[in-house]
């Protein structure tokens, strides 16, 4: 009897954890298909015909989301490049060269990550001004990737200890620099580890809200930022579209995450637990 | 090679920390030259009522937040590890909301607590429970935050602890079991010791991610009604970017960063000591 009770108490459990999880998001995706009496209708209607009436009313109305889309894209995969490149230099050079200088920035490193990301706006707000570079894809991409490099260098760092230094030291010996070896062996033997830094660097780059919401006002605008501006003008009125948008804006990362789950597994006990 | 890495964080970190504290001792805004006041502008935070509430609303998000998903996190993950069906299919799920952005979790929380129609809404009244009045009662404002902030963070927390439950040894179960636990004496004796330095790198983590949080606040409530439900972050831009006191802003600023180190330096150093005391 307290078999079955454990089981029905473990079945109830799993129902839960997947309810929670995922019930906000599969109930906008499915309501950005529902034509608007049906969206508050109750209790919920499962049957109903498909309308892509919020998707043709976001395309006219709010081509401005459009061009965040494009905009989160950009900067996006810039701020990746970036971050992966420069982690995987860091992390190269942290694993193989320990001494205390180098130990003291790698406590620098974790030490940074303690800086809360607002306190930052405020001095960088008026320097970005004076340099004219406000509201560009290039500032947004440097500002996403540094505030990953930190966490991104730990993961390298962590990946690249298990390539065994033979490997290096063969290399060196057959007169290989720093540069080939890093790119000739290094790289390719730590692909694990970029990806696991990727992983993070996209999630976080493309729903990133304060950055975006200080430093771009038109030419630079995210997705996210965007989608909060209609969330301010539709409120309580087109739901549909703000559903419409929701989706585009979450349903690329969405089956990136899980896609990627495992190296997003990799790189956050990496990254945590060394850091 | 370290180099791009530290110019990067050097110039978009180190360097503006350092001026937000030479900021905060001066008075200064728009267009005018920053004049040098010494620590006027931290006697003029600490003594604004808003402040106070914006600490106070910050701790009490911070304590609810970080300690549910602990307790949540930790188990889901001995869920997991107790074997479940379709298990990767059930990662999927869990770690879905770590894709979500905070504006989308915000639309849909939203939409689901809509104070006629809500979905959520109607579950409470059909079990003859409170409505959650977000944006009229502050609590109920950031309860809606806590209960938004523990599902976009829930995966986090899961991870880390599901990871360092499956590094425990089968073994050790084996061996609790032939010397005949409990289910319950085998979990104080055996996983939940082996599990508190995870559990204390992911509240670390949690702590101070969770005290810098805006974005949730600043979509949902905008921090009112009233200024009732702002929490620190919001407060330094309100300060800065509404009422243009970069002054008492960044002594805000760097307020949070002591508490976040300070939090930090508690936790490293308990974490020291208790792996010392697990060696000795």
């Amino acid at each position: 009897m307290p078999k079955i009770l454990g089981k029905g108490l473990k079945g109830f459990a799993i129902f839960a954890v997947l309810g929670w999880s995922l019930a906000p998001i599969v109930l906008i995706l499915i309501s950005s298909f529902k034509p608007d009496r049906d969206i508050f209708a109750a209790p919920p209607r499962l049957l109903f015909e498909p309308t892509f009436d919020h998707y043709v009313a976001l395309w006219t109305r709010w081509g401005d989301f459009f061009a965040g889309l494009v905009n989160s894209l950009i900067i996006t995969t810039g701020a990746t490049i970036l971050a992966v490149v420069t982690s995987a230099m860091a992390g190269y050079a942290y694993s193989r060269y320990r001494h205390t200088v180098m130990s003291s920035s790698a406590f620098f490193l974790i030490f940074i990550r303690l800086i809360p990301p607002i306190v930052i706006t405020l001095p960088l707000f008026p320097v970005v001004n004076i340099l004219r570079i406000n509201d560009t894809h290039i500032l947004m991409i440097v500002l996403y990737a540094t505030f990953f490099v930190s966490l991104g260098t730990l993961i390298m760092r962590t990946f690249i200890d298990q390539i065994p230094k033979e490997l290096d030291e063969a290399a060196h010996i057959d007169g290989a620099s720093h540069w080939q070896i890093l790119r000739r062996i290094i790289l390719p033997l730590s692909a694990q580890g970029m990806i696991a830094v990727s992983v993070f660097v996209i999630v976080f780059a493309w729903n990133e809200f304060l950055f975006a919401f200080i430093f771009t006002t038109t030419r630079a605008k995210t997705a996210p930022l965007v989608l909060s501006e209609m969330f301010g003008a539709v409120e309580g009125v087109e739901w549909g579209v703000l559903f419409a948008a929701s989706t585009l804006q979450l349903l690329p990362v969405l089956i990136f995450v899980v896609l990627a789950q495992k190296h997003l597994v990799a790189g956050l006990t990496a990254g945590a637990t060394k850091g | 090679m370290i180099a791009p890495v530290q110019t990067m964080i050097g110039t978009m970190i180190l360097l503006p920390v350092l001026y937000v504290f030479w900021l905060s001792l001066t008075v200064s805004s728009f267009g005018q030259a920053p004049v040098f006041v010494g620590f006027d502008n931290y006697v003029r935070v600490l003594s604004d009522p808003y402040f106070w509430r914006a600490l106070r609303n910050t701790m009490i998000i911070v304590l609810v937040v970080v300690h549910a998903e602990l307790l949540l996190g930790l188990g889901v993950a001995l869920l997991f590890a107790s074997g479940i069906p379709a298990r990767p299919i059930m990662l999927a799920a869990v770690l879905a909301p770590y894709a979500v952005s905070e504006i989308s979790a915000v639309v849909m929380w939203r939409y689901m607590f809509d104070l006629d129609i809500g979905y959520a809404t109607q579950v409470l009244n059909f079990f003859g429970l409170p409505t959650l009045e977000w944006a009229i009662n502050p609590v109920h404002g950031l309860m809606l935050v806590a209960i938004l902030s523990i599902w976009l963070n829930l995966p986090f927390t899961f991870v880390i602890l599901y990871a360092a439950r499956l590094a425990i040894p089968k073994d050790l179960y084996e061996a609790a079991e032939v010397d005949g636990a409990s289910p319950w004496q085998q979990f104080r004796k055996v996983t939940l010791p082996l599990l508190l330095p995870a559990m204390l790198i992911a509240m670390l983590f949690r702590y101070i991610f969770a005290f810098r949080l805006f974005s949730e606040v600043w979509l949902l409530t905008g921090g009112g009604p009233a200024r009732q439900t702002e929490v620190l972050a919001v407060y330094l831009y309100r300060e800065a970017f509404r009422y243009n006191a970069f002054g008492t802003a960044a002594a805000t600023g760097w307020l949070l960063v002591i508490a976040s180190l300070v939090l930090a330096l508690w936790y490293l150093r308990k974490l020291y000591k208790e792996m010392f005391a697990t060696n000795a």
